[in-house]
């Protein structure tokens, strides 16, 4: 794990600027470190041993006051915006990161990383607040100042300069040693007290089972014992890791300790003069200061970096490329499967998936739970790419293009889909089904009985739903998403499950929109459970999986058109 | 310093408390309820300021040495200095190792009787305080606000008394010397360790209340661009909710940026304060030593010791912060406290030697009957009313109807951890609230959809009904339930360890294993909460039916919203707008009741279509 990672600097712009900014006042505060060292050595040498007075000592203390001045200056404006640097590049990531999720796909999004991104979104990232206000300056100074004052005291006194040089590297040798040693018991440690802790709050978690059965009673004296063993493993484990910070403080403290003794003893011999001795007396503490200060705040800046390489691999995976031809007009063009096959853990689902999809044509996917119709769907979608077969949009005349090749934005603008759990932009109800003329809203709006769920709302039409409908349920969002679809007829309407939350009524309320889709020419794709709406489509494909090594089926998808009710209860 | 930056890692939105809610006497209150000793924070604090106090009385020696080796005395007179330099070298770091050892374990005892005392009075208290709160939220109370409470300790007691205790002593050590150096020191210490820190306070107050808001929308976006990321793509909306999301963004951006201001402000106070002490100890110690008010030597340490006497203050804005975090901990743990209405008596002491509660036995036969009964939350309306029924030992009721009715309602009032909203519940002729609890659960459980399952063993799960269950009663009771085929693949059988809550079993498993746990019980009156849940129509069907039809001497009550397999019950109550629309068997109601015949009938179809 490298302490600053220069990805850190090409993927948040806003850490340039700041990093700038923060080696710009370290650098200016190592200089003011050392003059203020410098001014106080001469005036209180001065005034120690030769009876300097004030105005004597007027130009050096007016140059400590400006120092001072420039001290609290440097740190309030490091300070001032090392806040609003960290917060503008955690949200540049955060965006970056969201954007390119988006790009990755709903698939990956809903695999094995899918919700680690989240996490890392929305909270995770925020850990490099910590990183780039308490750990990036301090770890900048131990590269400014550690080394200047450092040079400094080597110009006054070599002596000083080898016992302070020799003491530098035994900090991380020290702590690597230490931490060397106790690796093993502290990790054992860790792991008995996240048990420990675990095994709390699995008692209180309970509680209520415990209350129902009359048993809570007993548990209490359990919980303050898991809370003494925990306790104990705890110190046990703090003990160890405590020694890495006091190793550090007995290296720092007893090193300028044995500057000061050996300087003193030095003057006594008049070997060194009084302005050295009290110059590198200011001056050796402030050699170490920063390494302190990266040794304490080294666990809270651990959090922020991993969080940041996190980020990194998700900006990091590559984005299938995005087609560049425009799509054809969907309303004279049919969009083909061929032999399509998507690969999971457990095989193929669906495999071997060959369908048409054409104008003013209801088409019903069919097929037990987890086969794949989703997945069939996304395919159709263009959000996911088919591991075997391709998709095709063939026009009335000329020669079919893969859908890959095809600007995802010219096909989408054609294509209506209502979800299993219908999205909303925010906006009122009138917006959300398309801002049209009354009569033909409150028309279509009977028919999907999103009449009566108006009646309900507060403000009827113009009642304002927020993000994702919120105020609405799933089965009153799909009415919304019906009538949308109902109003705003796209040439290509997906409907996956729309029936799935819906009674009796509303079922009905599916059936006649599906139907009067047809007749406005459009092409339907149907995810379908129950038999009702199997029945009302023209043509109906059963999807198949198959295992890993097995060879594409080669029984036709297309099983029939489901004429009676026997028909489309078989299918199902 | 690092104030701001802390509190906006990592905190969710939702636990942004205002500190201008919390009320007043939080933190006292909280404190008590740690039950820290006042003794043990004496001593970290002196163990801590004897660390920190080192480290000054290093850089005063260190001067003074220095100093008045330049004077070139004999040799000798320096020994002792020379000793003290490398003596407060090497007890600084060994102290303050100690300090922090006393002052963690302090927090850790503090913390486990917190927790303690927060589980015995969840256990003592209403029932309904447990069940109103979600379970990420109780684990969120007893686990990392206890923390945060406990943390006030480590973090804000112990640093805010050492840099007390060290800026009144360095202080007036340096008074000693020269009072005017004593006073200017006296005063930068209050800039630096009262002013900053409160600035630093209001910054982060001020950044908190702005951003909580903006957190909140950024959370929400963000998580629905990224769960419908599909449904967006293909509508064309991505660009527009992304930025949305840097709309979020830049608000919580301004909001940091304003709590930015204060908090840098106290950041460089904390150096000016530093400054200053210096300037003035110089610019007034230089005549003094020309007038002879003040001996050379010593206007070296007065000069050079303020140099480290700001370690102790330059904590103390964290500190500031973590009083505030803590404050609004304290605040969540009082109000689930003060929901259980159980006395507020300080800690918790868990008696060796308690009794067992005295148990009075209720006599057989012991009907639970409802009468006029009407169920729901405390806070809301009821949602069921006008209840009768009776439960006797060897009869079995279903009580069905569609989802969302407030059938568990009904289940958790009959159980009696619910208050009725009005009309009675009685056990055995007396009113359920009159009786003590013990008794209650001796004669009826039940067994809640959302029933924990232990990170134990299996057997140690069941025998959370009874403690003396015996592996053979396990396997039978787990037979009946279906899950003898399931124990029997499992590695160690009835001693295989469940993950926390029983991540590692099904919906199904998870299920079928309560229920067996509920049916070990002793009492003989049983409630069951949707036992089909999670399973196929058909196995739900046959285990409901089996329950019903077999239940071995006892009484037993079903709730579910499948009639299929209620023909075995000997009554059904058929809920419908909130009270019993229809009562009697299961043939009878088919007969009788349209609506009960309709929603069978779409069972049916449904049933067929899902084949």
């Amino acid at each position: 794990m490298k302490p600053l990672d220069p990805k850190l600097l090409t993927y948040a712009r806003a850490a340039r600027g700041y990093l700038v900014l923060t080696v710009t006042t370290g650098l200016v505060t190592a200089g003011l470190v050392v003059t203020q060292a410098l001014l106080l050595g001469r005036t209180l040498g001065g005034a120690v041993h030769d009876g300097l007075d004030l105005n004597g000592a007027a130009t050096a203390i007016t140059w400590l006051v400006v120092v001072v001045a420039a001290r609290f200056l440097v740190t309030t404006v490091q300070e001032r915006f090392a806040h609003r640097a960290a917060t503008a590049a955690v949200n540049e990531l955060r965006e970056q990161v969201v954007e390119h999720g988006t790009r990755l796909g709903p698939r990956w999004l809903a695999g094995g990383e899918g919700p680690a991104l989240v996490t890392l979104a929305t909270r995770g990232l925020d850990a490099l607040q910590p990183y780039f206000v308490n750990y990036l300056p301090q770890l900048v100074l131990a590269a400014t100042l550690t080394p200047a004052t450092l040079l400094v005291v080597l110009s006054f006194d070599w002596l000083s300069a080898v016992i302070i040089t020799v003491t530098i590297p035994l900090v991380p040798i020290f702590m690597i040693l230490v931490g060397k040693l106790t690796q093993g018991r502290s990790e054992k440690g860790l792991a008995a007290m996240e048990r420990l802790g675990s095994q709390v709050l699995d008692l209180i978690a309970g509680l209520p089972t415990l209350r129902a059965l009359g048993r809570q009673a007993g548990p209490v004296r359990r919980v303050q014992e898991l809370g003494d063993a925990h306790r104990r493993a705890t110190m046990g484990t703090l003990r160890i890791a405590f020694l890495s910070g006091m190793v550090l403080e007995l290296l720092t403290t007893i090193s300028v300790a044995l500057v000061a003794v050996t300087i003193g003893f030095r003057l006594v011999y008049g070997d060194v003069d009084l302005v050295t001795a009290l110059t590198v007396l200011v001056l050796a503490p402030e050699v170490f200061n920063p390494l302190r200060a990266v040794g304490t705040q080294y666990h809270a800046s651990t959090d922020g970096v991993a969080a940041a390489e996190a980020a990194f691999t998700i900006l990091e995976t590559p984005v299938p490329p995005r087609g560049q031809t425009p799509c054809p007009d969907l309303r004279r063009a049919r969009v083909r499967l061929d032999g399509v096959g998507v690969r999971s853990s457990g095989g193929w689902t669906p495999q071997g998936l060959d369908l048409e999809l054409a104008p003013g044509t209801v088409t019903a996917l069919v097929g037990r739970s987890g086969i794949g119709k989703s997945t069939a769907v996304d395919v159709v979608l263009g959000l996911l790419g088919p591991d075997a077969g391709a998709v095709t949009v063939v026009p009335e005349h000329g020669t079919p293009v893969d859908l890959r090749e095809i600007d995802p934005r010219s096909y989408w603008d054609q294509v209506s889909w209502l979800p299993q759990r219908p999205f909303l932009e925010p906006g009122t109800v009138h917006e959300l089904v398309g801002d049209v003329d009354p009569v033909a809203r409150d028309r279509a709006a009977a028919l999907t009985g999103l009449d009566q769920v108006v009646a309900g709302l507060p403000d009827g039409w113009q009642t304002a739903l927020g993000t994702g409908g919120t105020g609405l349920s799933v089965g009153q969002r799909q009415r919304v998403a019906l009538t949308r679809a109902l109003l705003t007829p796209a040439p290509l309407v997906v409907l996956d499950e729309p029936t799935a939350h819906l009674d009796a009524s509303g079922e009905q309320v599916v059936l006649d929109t599906v139907g009067a889709l047809r007749e406005a020419g459009s092409a339907v794709l149907l995810v379908a459970h129950r038999a009702s709406l199997v029945r009302t489509a023209d043509v109906v494909v059963q999807v198949r999986a198959g295992a890993d090594d097995e060879a594409p089926a080669d029984s036709p998808d297309v099983v029939a058109r489901a004429s009676t009710d026997d028909d489309a209860a078989r299918l199902v | 310093m690092s104030a701001l930056s802390t509190i906006a890692a990592g905190r969710q939105a939702e636990e942004g408390v205002q500190v201008a809610q919390v009320p007043h006497g939080t933190l006292r209150r909280a404190l008590r309820l740690l039950g820290v000793s006042r003794r043990q924070v004496a001593a970290s604090i002196t163990v801590g300021t004897l660390a920190l106090g080192s480290a000054i009385a290093l850089a005063a020696v260190s001067a003074w040495l220095i100093a008045r080796a330049s004077q070139m005395p004999p040799v000798m007179t320096l020994s002792v200095a020379a000793v003290a330099v490398r003596t407060f070298g090497i007890s600084r770091g060994v102290l303050r190792y100690v300090e922090r050892l006393i002052s963690h374990d302090l927090a850790l005892r503090g913390m486990t009787t917190l927790r303690t005392t927060v589980y015995a009075r969840l256990a003592d208290g209403k029932a309904e305080a447990v069940l109103r709160v979600r379970r990420g939220d109780l684990l969120a109370r007893v686990g990392a606000d206890v923390d945060a409470v406990g943390d006030l300790v480590v973090r804000g007691l112990v640093p805010a008394g050492v840099a007390l205790a060290l800026g009144i002593g360095t202080s007036i050590a340096m008074g000693l010397f020269w009072p005017p150096a004593g006073l200017a020191l006296a005063l930068c210490l209050v800039v630096a360790g009262v002013v900053a820190p409160a600035l630093t306070s209001r910054g982060v107050r001020t950044a908190e209340s702005r951003a909580s808001d903006a957190r909140a929308r950024m959370t929400a976006t963000a998580l629905g661009i990224l769960d419908d990321a599909g449904p967006l793509a293909v509508a064309g909306r991505t660009d527009a909710e992304l930025a949305g999301l840097a709309r979020q963004d830049a608000r919580i951006a301004a909001a940091v940026d304003a709590g930015a201001r204060p908090t840098a402000l106290a950041a460089g106070l904390g150096v000016l304060a530093q400054g200053v002490a210096v300037l003035v100890a110089l610019v007034t110690g230089i005549p003094a030593v020309r007038s002879g008010l003040l001996a050379p030597v010593e206007l070296a340490v007065v000069v050079l010791t303020p140099l480290a006497a700001f370690e102790a203050t330059s904590v103390l804005p964290m500190a500031a912060v973590q009083v505030q975090r803590s404050r609004a901990a304290a605040a969540r743990i009082l109000a689930l406290l003060d929901s259980t209405g159980t006395p507020d008596t300080g800690a918790v002491v868990v008696d060796e030697q308690a009794p067992s509660a005295p148990v009075s036995h209720v006599p057989l036969p012991r009907p639970l009957v409802a009468q006029s009964l009407a169920c729901g939350w405390s806070d809301g309306p009821a949602v069921l009313t006008e209840v009768d029924l009776e439960l006797t030992v060897g009869r079995s009721l279903a009580v069905v109807g569609p989802s969302g009715v407030g059938k568990t309602t009904l289940l958790l009032t009959l159980a009696g951890l619910l208050p009725p909203k009005d009309g009675q519940v009685l056990l055995a002729g007396v009113p359920m609230s009159d009786l003590p609890r013990p008794d209650v659960v001796r004669t009826v459980v039940a067994t809640t959809e959302d029933a924990h399952v232990f990170g134990t063993t299996v057997l140690e799960n069941l025998r959370v009904a009874r403690g003396d269950v015996t592996p053979e009663q396990a396997h039978l009771a787990l037979a009946r339930v279906g899950l003898g085929d399931w124990v029997a693949q499992l590695p160690d059988g009835l001693d295989t360890l469940l993950g926390p809550d029983a991540r590692t079993v099904s919906g199904g498993e998870r299920r079928r294993l309560l229920l067996a746990r509920a049916l070990l019980a002793d009492s003989p009156l049983l409630l069951l909460d949707e036992p089909g849940e999670h399973l196929d129509p058909a196995s739900a069907d046959r285990l409901v039916a089996d329950l019903l039809r077999d239940h071995e001497g006892r009484g037993v009550l079903v709730v579910t919203h499948r009639l299929a397999p209620l023909a075995a019950a000997d009554e059904v109550l058929w809920i419908e707008d909130g009270r019993v629309a229809a009562r009697g068997t299961h043939d009878e109601l088919l007969a009788r009741v349209p609506g009960y015949a309709a929603a069978a009938h779409q069972e049916r179809t449904d049933g067929e279509e899902a084949e």
